[in-house]
């Protein structure tokens, strides 16, 4: 397909000053690769070290972003008029002065600095779960300054969630807990963007919710979720900050992509009815606060990559004990999902899976 | 040297008033050395500390600048929060070396500050503005 590309003033020095040039191709990519041959300047402007066209680089195609289009893909016919012209971007990196007070205690730490802190405001994080463990993580990953925090929960608060669940108070018994959860952190932060999904999360909405954040975190109550959320975050490429309780123990891990799974931990769930939830054994209340807000600081420290990751480590936490122990997590290569030659190739329904539907609605 | 108008000058901070905490941007075109056109754009961030003028404003304006023959002569956002120099973000995003980028800081609500840079391949130098009636 011989097709038309305009080419804008920043890069005409590279195509010979012309303003106008021809390419081939069939799609955009096949036309940046033809472009690239004739003009090998352009094609370091239009392609990053990934081979990947930068955020910075607006194509069209007939006057129609690619990105609403079908992207690198976006089919090319005889004619066709491309356009590739640099975004007219930029910003401040300052912090208003409100921000530089908020956070000054981590901005002075060389670790965090104000790169890091602007790491955070422009990071995203997804918690599952409204409850015992979203609420001590989402608090404190609100406070640190993430910039967007995504609860997905379709319950409503219940005097009996205050005993722990610190995102909400008295007068919220009745709402919606992403409403409650919505309200707290404004109230302690409000340059937090909350995005709430009030519905369950099923095997039909995962992959449309999770690869809008960069790092999930894991405070659901029951297995079926549990197995749902480790394998869309797997699908997804997203890094899973794990953590669970039981009455006095607590589970954390962080699992990342190609290195091990809840599956490789837990190859199948428990029988149904086997393990009684915490509404069925009772938990204390202080243990889901220990237990998130260690699942908070491994989400800052995926997002700073700082330190050493749980990844590769099982942490428990034994309260009556006091003590933590860890064992070493590694990677099964017979794994379904994450091993050599899987069989979960795709979301499955996970309460079949499961085989318990309904003792999944209660929250932790 | 670069003579400015005054109105296009004002026509400036009041975008960045206007769009405050935000930063504001837009586009100046230019004829025979003096501005043809002030356009506002979209900051499809709609952020304090990012500005990114929408792609399809971007796409009709160079079409215009180049259907009546003018010349895409600068690029202007605000700082909401800090002064009139252009921020490392800017000077590594700075992809039009033919234009004149102007800084409009709103740092002193009181005194607003406009300030023009050549940003060339990193390097930033200020252009000094005469402003006129």
């Amino acid at each position: 397909m011989a097709v038309t590309v305009y080419i804008p003033t920043p890069f005409r020095r590279l195509t010979g000053n012309r303003i106008y040039v021809e390419g081939q191709g069939g799609t955009v990519a096949e036309l940046l690769d033809n472009l690239g041959q004739v003009y090998p300047a352009l094609k370091d402007m239009v392609y990053d070290q990934q081979q990947e066209i930068p955020a910075h680089i607006n194509i069209y195609v007939n006057k129609q972003e690619i990105n609403a289009l079908q992207g690198k893909q976006t089919p090319l016919k005889e004619g066709d008029e491309v356009a590739v012209i640099p975004a007219l971007a930029g910003g401040s990196t300052a912090f208003t002065p409100e921000q530089v007070v908020r956070y000054s205690r981590h901005i002075i730490m060389p670790q965090v600095g104000s790169t890091g802190q602007r790491k955070l405001m422009d990071a995203k994080v997804l918690i599952v779960g409204a409850g015992g463990l979203g609420s001590p993580a989402g608090l404190y990953l609100a406070m640190a300054g993430v910039g967007t925090i995504g609860f997905v929960d379709f319950d409503t608060v219940d005097l009996s969630n205050l005993q722990r669940q610190v995102l909400h108070h008295t007068k919220d018994v009745g709402r919606p807990k992403i409403e409650s959860a919505r309200d707290t952190i404004a109230a302690y932060n409000p340059d937090v963007k909350v995005i709430g999904h009030n519905e369950p999360l099923t095997s039909d909405n995962a992959m449309e919710i999770i690869p809008q954040y960069d790092i999930v975190l894991n405070g659901a109550d029951n297995f079926a979720t549990r197995y749902l959320v480790n394998d869309a975050c797997y699908f997804a490429g997203k890094p899973l900050v794990d953590g669970s309780i039981f009455t006095f123990d607590g589970q954390l891990t962080v699992f990342i992509p190609g290195k091990g799974c809840y599956r490789c931990l837990y190859p199948a769930p428990p029988p149904p009815g086997l393990v009684p939830n915490c509404a069925e054994a009772g938990v204390l209340g202080v243990l889901p606060g220990v237990v998130g807000c260690i699942q908070a600081i491994e989400a800052i420290k995926l997002i700073l990559d700082l330190g050493d990751s749980l990844n590769g480590r099982l942490l428990l936490f034994d309260a009556l004990a006091m003590e933590f122990r860890q064992v070493k997590l590694r990677r099964d290569p017979d794994c379904p999902l994450c091993g050599d030659n899987p069989t979960v190739t795709e979301l499955i329904d996970y309460e079949e899976f499961c085989g318990s539907p309904f003792a999944m609605a209660q929250h932790a | 040297m670069y003579k400015i108008e005054k109105r296009y000058v004002d026509e400036m901070v009041a975008h960045a008033v206007a769009e405050k905490p935000n930063e504001c941007c837009g586009i100046l075109a230019g004829v025979d050395g003096r501005i043809a056109k002030l356009y506002r754009t979209t900051n499809i961030e709609a952020s304090p500390y990012r500005y990114n003028v929408h792609p399809k404003e971007l796409l009709q304006i160079l079409d215009e600048i180049d259907d009546n023959e003018w010349q895409f002569s600068g690029i202007y956002h605000s700082h909401t929060f800090s002064e009139a120099y252009p921020s490392p973000t800017d000077v590594s995003l700075a992809f039009w070396p033919e234009a004149l980028y102007f800084l409009v800081s709103l740092a002193d609500s009181h005194n607003p500050v406009v300030r023009a840079f050549h940003i060339v391949d990193g390097k930033v130098t200020e252009e000094q503005l005469q402003v006129s009636e």
